[in-house]
């Protein structure tokens, strides 16, 4: 069996293990749905939204934003694993450690892509999804936006958790570079109405392809008004490489002495 | 003659302007329990980290186990670090199955190998528990247990029983050693009780060199052969002195009311104490020489050698 799937492997149990950490993760996000979409569904008119339901609307968002949450507590795996010594045991075995980083990281994207399709699934029977492609095609859209989502975003942990020191540090910088980008995503409101600069900053934002794709998997009625699945893909695609490869550059740098 | 398991040939590694290792050469046959004893900074970790490929030297020729040192090279080696390596919530079996699986052991053979090293090092009822509820010496045993289960030829110990008490130390060493086939085994260590009891060799390190190696016997040999400890109620500078020029008389110092005197022989010498100093000498223990004597009269030694 390969280096990357036994480490892969064990970080999912240790997920699994941590039950408090698999709901809290699914549970957010699901009770952000309903209170803020509910609330803002009933007080505000969202004339402007496409099917008028705020709750609908904001299914992609939520679907991103766990996506995000997902990737910035999976780095707490990579400090635990250095914390306890298990990141020098694994630089001790034969295996090359770019594929220790690699079972690592397709653990997070593992975790990421399934707390972020329960998030759909669960929300998609009380919500008017349109579902413009079919209920299938519309599921294997979604998931391929949620699967390139999580790579590019568990890449992007990983590429700083091995560059930054502490998991306090780690998760500073990732709570300051991804909520800005979480909120000029679409993921809340449409970007189609802010100030020319905001919108320039949301077509900026990598986020905003991945609410597009999945808006367009679920929610719109048609592509008028979005950017379209092949930009999105491509985008996110794009992304999702670069920023894994940066990732996977650089090895961790463990002395004997373990510091 | 077997090759040696590690042959190091004027070593050097520097760490920016410190040198880590010195042109350091070095030979442990296989099948030894190889004791590299030197003080905190004296490049015991560092020679480890060649071995074990983690770093690479900066000159001079290293072969382990007969191959230039390289990552696939540690699947023939295993390793315990001076701090616990197991994740505290993994149970105790899961580590070890995780582990086994990186150095390739098939499960089939995992199956009887692991319960097989945990009785062997007294950790069989343990198996299904979170290893973090292990006691500090357990931890260590599961250490080396785990550090034994691909069979390596060469087991690499980097201060293995530190901070464990006397009792565990030797279930850890008992249990390691009686297993067969034997691991050339190369032990880091500061304490110099545990590398006299277990090493059949030792090199003692200072400042990246090897200032002494041999058996524990051999190194001990060539010292003044006992070690007087001596209850003494204020003791002159004068008669310090005199103890130190008789014939026979190695080191004498003192400290806080105990003189401790190495000498040849103890029996010729107590008499002459108790003339030097009647009624101030209220008691005297004898010990034959330690590693410990050895190690500080041959560091001692190179210490005071003027540099030339």
């Amino acid at each position: 069996m390969s280096a990357a799937i036994i480490l892969a492997r064990r970080d999912l149990l240790a997920v699994v293990r941590s039950r408090s950490q698999l709901y809290s993760s699914m549970l957010t996000p699901l009770l952000f749905l309903v209170f803020l979409g509910n609330g803002v569904s009933k007080g505000l008119e969202p004339s402007n939204l496409p099917a008028g339901n705020f709750t609908a609307y904001l299914v992609a968002g939520t679907v991103v934003m766990t996506s995000v949450f997902s990737s910035t507590f999976s780095s707490a795996s990579y400090y635990r694993d250095r914390d306890s010594g298990l990141l020098r045991l694994l630089l001790s075995t034969p295996h090359a450690p770019r594929n220790l980083l690699l079972g690592k990281s397709l653990a997070a994207l593992a975790i990421g892509t399934l707390q972020a399709l329960i998030v759909l699934l669960v929300a998609a029977p009380f919500v008017d999804f349109e579902w413009q492609y079919g209920t299938l095609a519309g599921l294997g859209i979604a998931l391929a936006a949620v699967v390139l989502t999580n790579l590019m975003l568990t890449g992007l942990a990983q590429a700083l958790a091995s560059r930054i020191q502490t998991m306090q540090g780690f998760h500073l910088l990732m709570n300051l570079a991804l909520f800005p980008l979480l909120f000029f995503s679409g993921a809340f409101f449409p970007v189609d109405d802010l100030p020319a600069w905001l919108q320039a900053l949301a077509y900026a934002n990598p986020l905003t392809y991945a609410v597009d794709g999945l808006e367009l998997a679920t929610y719109a009625a048609n592509g008028d008004g979005f950017m379209g699945l092949g930009i999105d893909f491509v985008v996110l695609g794009a992304l999702a490489a670069g920023v894994y490869a940066v990732g996977l550059a650089r090895v961790p740098k463990v002395t004997w002495s373990g510091e | 003659m077997p090759d040696p398991a590690i042959r190091a040939s004027n070593v050097t590694r520097r760490y920016g302007n410190r040198l880590a290792l010195d042109r350091l050469s070095l030979e442990v046959p296989q099948g030894a329990v190889f004791g590299l004893l030197g003080p905190n900074g004296s490049g015991k970790s560092t020679f480890i980290a060649l071995v074990a490929a983690a770093e690479a030297p900066d000159s001079g020729e290293l072969e382990v186990l007969g191959e230039r040192p390289a990552r696939p090279l540690l699947q023939r080696i295993g390793t315990v670090f001076q701090e616990n390596t197991a994740d505290p919530l993994m149970r105790v079996s899961e580590y070890l199955r995780f582990s086994g699986a990186l150095f390739k052991v098939p499960r089939s053979h995992l199956q009887t190998r692991i319960p097989e090293l945990l009785s062997r090092f007294g950790l069989g009822d343990r198996a299904a528990d979170p290893v973090g509820q292990l006691s500090g010496g357990m931890r260590r045993r599961l250490e080396v247990a785990r550090s034994l289960l691909h069979e390596p030829a060469l087991l690499l110990l980097d201060e293995p029983t530190t901070g464990v008490d006397a009792e565990e130390r030797s279930v850890l060493w008992r249990a390691l050693l009686e297993g067969a086939p034997r691991p050339t085994v190369l032990l880091a260590t500061n304490d110099l009780v545990e590398a006299d009891a277990v090493c059949t060799r030792v090199a003692f390190l200072q400042a990246g060199r090897i200032v002494a190696e041999g058996t524990p016997a051999q190194l001990k040999a060539g010292l003044r052969r006992e070690s007087i400890r001596i209850g003494w109620t204020a003791p002159e500078p004068a008669q310090l002195a005199q103890v130190a020029s008789w014939h026979g008389v190695g080191d004498v110092a003192a400290d806080d009311g105990t003189v401790v005197v190495t000498a040849d022989d103890a029996s010729t010498l107590i008499p002459r104490l108790f003339e030097l100093a009647p009624g101030a000498i209220h008691s005297v223990a004898i010990t034959p020489a330690s590693l410990e004597d050895a190690y500080f009269q041959h560091v001692r030694r190179r210490s005071e050698t003027p540099a030339k």
